[in-house]
């Protein structure tokens, strides 16, 4: 029985992980065993495939002749320099996140404003407001598809009814963009109106009853006192929201497909086709991840920002 | 006290339970219960098909597992299942255009009973190096010209592209009609207006022409045949259809064959073309405005064309070798009923316009059906020059080039097209290339 070498010595850096463990007060200990099933299964479920997936970018690796063989950042170098990725795909991709996520939060603020009031029928309105969050992304898609369909489309009957003939929505670029940016926005704004409602439920009632008091009009009240106040959870919505509008896929895929002519393509189409209409799996993974970097420094960017002018706003 | 008897009954309860469901499950009783998983996409000839199995697995204690899938994900959804080496589906639909890109994973079905009585041909895209087939015969897949008898006499049903024009705008002009014709444009549905029109002007997408030979092809380094004046000639003739002479939607192309179809069996247009599976659609009035209405043609030709083009491919059912041999053994003796059972193909024929797998079907249809005669006047005695796809693995990819190259010319000005043309040379060569 010798005595322990410096390695195992407590409170150096190679001591084994039951000191450590132990060392650990009993709070916290309880607390890591508490988050450990949960961090078992991101390993399992995100981080590992997530790794693979970063090794088949770094390979040639079609689907249907996986040779697997070391390409470096051949496929990374492809995407970076291709002008479609460029030119296309990355300023459609920005555009649908901006345009998508700031419609969805302005009508979703209009309409929590709106159910924060009581009137009749306060509930039907709420629960047909909340409908859409209960639609599939990929059934709202095909609706949609069918309402601007330009020969049986309610939108078509209509639009030919006041004398503007008939309108190819779905044959041009802007047009089956404004759809697509249509279907997102319906989707999420009803996601928008329940959290900024119950944000805008949990605001503190001082400083509208000093805003009373000073007979500031409802508009001065609304930008002056009730917005400030909900910067908070107006960022949260604003980063989750722009990083899964980064990522949509459904609606793209079932409205226009990217077209016509690619021309509403969008990064998760991008990456999809890659890997699973030119079968190249490793170019397909080497663009998923150049998106999951892009999206992780805008998020990371948009989060300081939105920080740095609540804490500049206070 | 009684609370503790209660909860110790509960367990052994429990435990005897648990332990009868386990017996239950390992037994051999339940190892015999037979089951097989069919993955397929939804369509009416399909669901004939597998109605025809389903009538054997009936008969022979075999439980049918159905899967349906749609088309626009379907090919990426089983190429990946197939890769990943799972045995998720016991047979699936295949299709001539995936004939090459699954070959790797597919079980040989040359000794499935009755596969010597259907057509060699349109198995071409299913051969492997050594000369075994990949695929069963589910119907035959011919594209199809419909037009409507209420509208043209058989002797006025256009036989040239010029043809079309006239009689479409005759019929627009009269009011009988909105639309000439109408067929699907967007991807994968291609075949359905620029392909048929390409093969029907002697043009094809790569030199040389109607070559489907692989080491020849790949000897002239797959060279697309976007340049060439047969193609500028058939994109021309669509973009006057949509812009020029308006026979057809502004929107086609972004249709796929579903709104196509949409538009003919409402009534609005006069002409299509679609696989004749859809004939029994077309003639249902539960969906059709114009039941009973519907006739089929050969193909009007291009102004290249010495005789009506036509395409004879088939659909058929594959079982990827990730399968257990006794499920392989089990799916292949099901095809095989499928294949010989001559009641149900007929059946499938009435209820569809899908031509049977079966020779032997086919001379018993031939003898007393007119719709059948109709068909094979339309289709099988035409120009079967060449087939309707290209069978190798990047055919997917240089279909989509090819589309993307296609629509943007078709949106462009019609100056544009030969730039458009040009252009779109190295999209389709890289395609084929494998992105190189």
């Amino acid at each position: 029985m010798g005595t322990p070498g410096p390695d195992k010595a407590p409170g150096k850096p190679g001591k084994s992980f039951a000191l450590r463990w132990l060392a650990l007060n009993e709070k916290t200990r309880f607390s890591l065993l508490l988050l450990a099933p949960s961090g078992i299964m991101l390993i399992l479920f995100q981080i590992v495939p997530i790794l693979i997936g970063a090794n088949a970018s770094f390979r040639d690796w079609s689907l249907y002749d996986p040779q697997r063989t070391w390409v470096g950042l051949q496929h990374y170098i492809y995407i970076l320099t291709d002008p479609n990725f460029l030119y296309l795909v990355l300023p459609n991709t920005l555009l649908l996140m901006v345009s998508s996520v700031s419609i969805g939060l302005v009508l979703g603020l209009a309409l929590a404003h709106m159910l924060n009031k009581h009137f009749f029928g306060h509930a039907i309105v709420q629960t047909v407001i909340l409908l859409p969050l209960m639609v599939a992304p990929v059934i709202a898609s095909m609706m949609m598809r069918w309402i601007f369909n330009d020969q049986f489309g309610v939108v078509a009957a209509v639009i030919g009814a006041l004398g503007f003939g008939q309108i190819a929505w779905l044959s041009d670029r802007w047009p089956s963009f404004a759809i697509i940016v249509f279907t997102d926005v319906w989707l999420w704004t009803p996601w928008f109106t329940i959290l900024l409602l119950a944000g805008l439920r949990s605001l503190p009632k001082e400083p509208y009853e000093a805003a009373a008091i000073d007979a500031a009009s409802k508009w001065r009240v609304f930008t002056h006192v009730t917005l400030p106040m909900m910067r908070p959870i107006m960022a949260v919505c604003i980063v989750i929201r722009s990083i899964d509008c980064f990522r949509t896929f459904d609606q793209v895929w079932v409205i226009s497909g990217g077209g016509p002519a690619r021309q509403t393509e969008v990064f998760s189409i991008y990456a999809y086709t890659e890997a699973f209409v030119y079968l190249n799996f490793g170019r397909g993974t080497a663009a998923a991840i150049i998106g999951a970097i892009i999206i992780g420094t805008l998020g990371w960017g948009l989060y300081k920002l939105l920080n740095r002018f609540m804490e500049v706003s206070r | 006290m009684l609370r503790k008897i209660s909860l110790k009954r509960a367990l052994t309860y429990l435990s005897v339970g648990c332990a009868a469901l386990a017996v239950s499950l390992l037994s051999p009783a339940h190892a015999q219960v037979k089951e097989l998983k069919v993955g397929y996409m939804k369509n009416p000839i399909q669901e004939a098909s597998v109605d025809i199995m389903e009538k054997w697995a009936k008969k022979n204690g075999v439980k049918l597992v159905k899967i349906p899938m749609a088309y626009s994900i379907f090919q990426e959804k089983v190429t990946a299942t197939l890769t990943s080496g799972n045995d998720q589906f016991d047979v699936i639909w295949h299709n001539d255009d995936w004939g090459q890109l699954w070959i790797k994973w597919l079980a040989r079905m040359d000794d499935v009973k009755g596969m010597d009585r259907v057509s060699k041909h349109p198995l071409d895209a299913f051969y492997d190096e050594d000369g075994k087939v990949s695929a069963v015969p589910m119907a035959h897949t011919v594209g199809t010209f419909f037009y409507r008898t209420d509208l043209v006499k058989p002797e006025e049903v256009p036989t040239t592209w010029a043809e079309l024009v006239s009689v479409s705008q005759r019929l627009q002009k009269e009011g009988k009609v909105k639309w000439g014709y109408v067929g699907g444009m967007a991807m994968n549905n291609t075949w359905f207006s620029l392909w048929w029109t390409m093969w029907g002007n002697k043009c094809d997408i790569f030199m040389p022409m109607w070559e489907r030979d692989n080491k020849k092809l790949n000897a002239a380094g797959w060279k697309p045949a976007l340049t060439e004046p047969c193609t500028k000639e058939y994109v021309e003739f669509w973009w006057d259809a949509l812009y020029t002479h308006k026979i057809s939607p502004e929107a086609m192309t972004s249709y796929t064959r579903d709104e196509a179809n949409a538009i003919f069996m409402a009534g609005d247009a006069a002409f299509t073309l679609v696989d004749s599976t859809h004939f029994g659609d077309f003639n249902s009035p539960k969906k059709s405005r114009i039941a009973g209405k519907v006739a089929m043609a050969p193909q009007p030709m291009g102004p290249r064309g010495e005789k009506p083009f036509a395409w004879n491919e088939i659909w058929g059912w594959g079982i990827p070798k990730g399968v257990p041999a006794d499920r392989q053994k089990l799916a292949k003796e099901m095809l095989g009923a499928m294949l010989t059972d001559m009641e149900g193909q007929k059946a499938m024929w009435d209820a569809t316009g899908g031509p049977p797998p079966s020779m032997d079907a086919w001379d018993i249809l031939s003898k007393d059906d007119k719709v059948f005669a109709d068909l094979k006047n339309a289709v099988f005695d035409q120009n079967i020059g060449t087939h309707s796809a290209y069978y190798f693995p990047a055919w997917p990819a240089v279909h989509k080039a090819y589309s993307d190259v296609m629509i943007g010319a078709l949106k462009g000005k019609r100056e544009d097209i030969p730039k458009a043309m040009a252009a779109g040379m190295d999209a389709v060569h890289k395609a084929a290339n494998g992105g190189q």
